[in-house]
């Protein structure tokens, strides 16, 4: 049975989703990836407890610490994570009864006004990657929306981001309902995008200005 | 005497390879076809001949042949002072070099310190003002916004041109698209602005509502550029060859709805294939080598078409006037205008990317295109890889940097990587590569496809990774220049 997690984790690293990745070395393409191997690990009843601790959660720390010595690069990075999300997708409706916890919810949106989303899918995908339970509102997203979701999901962190400079403004504006609404001493919010800078989140009161996805993992970890 | 450099053209892709790129874009366009929502545009594409399917319009190549040929192969873009007109001819080009936009802050030099504020009305004063002096600033191109409401952002922006420049008047982006009657009433001759129009979102998408705006420029017979920038690895494949097959598919979609509104629309092509930084934060890489590259390629497919090329150049990472911002914006200057582009967006006065102007910056940078105007002049078809080089050490001893080996090195590097090509251009690759753009667009999140299968390409070394030119720049003169054309009030203590 060790050899077959072993085989999941090693998917892992090298960021193979499913059977139609070829992997690193263009060899790959027909071998089962994690997709295919966690719903077999499923089918023989291994534990799904298992899975996590012994390929999901050390492959993704063998992952960050390739990426830390320069061998991995970002888009590495975020293979491995799809990998994750991918196997939790089979596994939580196993982990349901397991008393597993994950590591909070935050939920990520782009503001009102703006339709650009690659910068916060892969912050989307990055933090579900190292345990985060993230809800996605998406694109154009309002202010009242964002603070009803707070307070309907009672989660703590919330994720914005931003491409242009003509919608960065919404960003002072979800933390000032947030204040109006009293939830904010509960709340950390995280500001991200091309325009933004750390002075723009000091001058709103963002708690957090995160440069990109790893920047944003330190941050919530530190 | 018309303004602009004449230049002997450079070419990095043959006709051969110009020609199986247009294939391939046509392939995408017949079968893949762009995202399109816009009701207007959609009636103008069916009744021209194209298929609707789902959310997306699908042309034939006979179409795209069609528009391209129709299309204005030359115009003259006019100004205050005729002296200042443009003359955009594939066939007979000069090179002019403008401004670009639209950053969101200024840094000056201020007590002998360069201090960073948001821009406001007066800084687009002043940039417009130092450019009607310098003598290389062929247009421009809205540096930054005034500080006005957007209802009023159309207006107070054609009024501050007229007031203080002679040069063509290039104001980028259209904020309420009826205001345009008012823009035309103010400046009386319609050739004398143009705009820039970023309707085609990668991957192959027309967006809404800035088609709709497209539309109205182009039906008002005024110059628009249109714009497709896509990050290669993120909206567009990593591969040099796939992102051009993307990028020109998505401006001859939009040429052809320009044709559909105005038969002969005057157009240029305005494609920026850059790269992303795949090794951090996936930011944009508009100055590193392999970007450069790019860019110039697509000079050569504007050539193909015989429209008219909106260039890019000199767009730096770095946040205040360095020597390593010097050194790429005069191998991005020399290689976009060798390549032949004729109108070209050249980020004077810019730095931190797109986000920063400096008023320091635009003295340095004008100094630095005369320099580059100077080895064309006198050397032209010249191999770049000697002239490139003796370019960018004249333009650092101008500021007092004193030249090393390991900078001769670098800047050799540099020059090397920009002329290797790393794929091939043929008619297999483009079609392995029309394929990989299909099953990108047709997957739910198309950019981490994108990010994913880059994976490769970053391993057989396809993003430049060099060294910092470093040293300190001697500015006196710069500010000397600067306290000439604006006085004391911006004059450090």
């Amino acid at each position: 049975m060790d050899e077959f997690l072993e085989k999941i984790k090693e998917n892992i690293i090298e960021g193979r989703v499913d059977s139609q990745d070829e992997g690193f070395d263009g060899t790959k393409a027909g071998q089962p990836g994690v997709t295919e191997l966690v719903q077999e690990a499923v089918n023989k009843k291994i534990s799904p407890v298992d899975i996590l601790t012994k390929c999901l959660n050390p492959g993704m720390e063998e992952v960050g610490s390739l990426y830390e010595k320069g061998e991995y690069l970002t888009p590495d990075m975020l293979a491995s994570a799809e990998c994750v999300k991918a196997a939790m997708k089979l596994l939580d409706p196993l982990l349901v009864n397991e008393n597993i916890q994950n590591k909070g919810k935050i939920i990520m949106a782009t503001v009102q006004g703006d339709l650009h989303d690659i910068g916060k899918n892969i912050v989307s995908t990055l933090l579900r990657g190292s345990g985060y339970e993230v809800l996605d509102l998406g694109t154009d997203v309002s202010v009242g929306k964002i603070v009803e979701t707070v307070k309907e999901t009672k989660a703590r962190l919330v994720g914005l981001s931003a491409l242009l400079t003509s919608t960065m403004g919404r960003m002072e504006d979800v933390v000032e309902k947030l204040k109006k609404e009293g939830l904010r001493k509960n709340v950390k919010v995280l500001i991200g995008g091309a325009p933004i800078s750390m002075e723009f989140a000091d001058k709103i009161g963002a708690d957090f200005y995160c440069t990109d996805a790893f920047d944003a993992i330190n941050k919530l970890e530190a | 005497m018309p303004r602009g450099l004449k230049i002997k053209k450079q070419s990095f892709l043959t006709e051969a390879e110009c020609r199986i790129v247009h294939e391939g874009s046509c392939r995408l366009l017949e079968e893949t076809g762009v995202e399109l929502t816009n009701p207007k545009a959609l009636n103008l594409f069916k009744e021209g001949g194209a298929i609707q399917k789902g959310n997306r319009i699908k042309m034939s190549r006979d179409m795209i042949n069609r528009a391209v040929e129709k299309t204005a192969k030359n115009f003259i873009m006019k100004a205050k002072d005729p002296e200042n007109e443009l003359i955009l001819d594939t066939k007979s080009p000069r090179v002019h070099f403008g401004t670009g936009g639209q950053a969101l802050y200024v840094l000056r030099k201020e007590n002998g310190m360069f201090k960073k504020k948001e821009a406001v009305t007066q800084d687009l004063v002043d940039i417009l003002r130092i450019c009607e002096k310098l003598d290389h600033v062929d247009f421009i191109t809205r540096p930054v916004e005034p500080d006005v409401p957007d209802e009023e952002m159309d207006l107070e922006k054609t009024r501050l041109f007229l007031a203080h420049t002679t040069k063509h008047m290039n104001l980028a982006n259209l904020i309420i698209e009826d205001c345009l009657p008012d823009i035309i009433e103010k400046v009386g001759d319609r050739s004398s602005i143009s705009f820039i129009s970023c309707v085609a979102v990668s991957p192959l998408n027309l967006v809404s509502p800035t088609v709709e705006k497209f539309i109205r420029i182009v039906s008002e017979d005024i110059p628009v550029a249109i714009s497709s920038c896509p990050q290669a690895g993120l909206t567009a494949p990593l591969s040099e060859v796939g992102e051009i097959i993307q990028v020109n598919a998505e401006i001859l979609s939009a040429v052809v709805l320009a044709n559909l509104v105005r038969p002969g629309a005057k157009v240029l092509y305005r494609g920026i294939p850059i790269t992303s930084n795949l090794h951090l934060d996936v930011s944009p890489r508009w100055c590193q080598p392999e970007s450069i590259r790019r860019i110039a390629l697509i000079s050569d497919i504007t050539y193909f078409y015989g429209i008219p090329c909106c260039g890019t150049a000199a767009v730096s990472d770095e946040k205040k006037p360095t020597s390593q911002a010097l050194s790429e914006k005069v191998l991005g200057w020399i290689f976009e205008a060798a390549s032949g582009a004729q109108f070209i967006n050249s980020a004077l006065g810019m730095l931190e990317q797109v986000m920063t102007v400096s008023p320091e910056q635009y003295i340095i940078d004008d100094m630095g295109i005369s320099l580059v105007k100077k080895y064309l002049s006198m050397h032209p078809g010249a191999d770049l890889k000697e002239t490139g080089r003796e370019v960018v050490f004249k333009a650092l001893e101008t500021f007092d940097v004193k030249t090393t080996r390991e900078m001769e090195k670098e800047i050799a590097n540099r020059i090397e990587f920009i002329y290797s090509p790393k794929e091939e251009y043929s008619p297999d690759y483009i079609n392995n590569q029309v394929d990989h753009i299909v099953n990108a667009v047709s997957s739910a999140k198309s950019s981490s496809k994108f990010l994913k299968d880059s994976r490769k390409g970053l391993r057989k070394g396809w993003l430049y990774m060099g060294k910092r030119i470093e040293g300190a720049m001697n500015l006196k003169e710069v500010l000397k220049t600067k306290d000439g054309i604006l006085g004391m009030r911006l004059r450090g203590t």
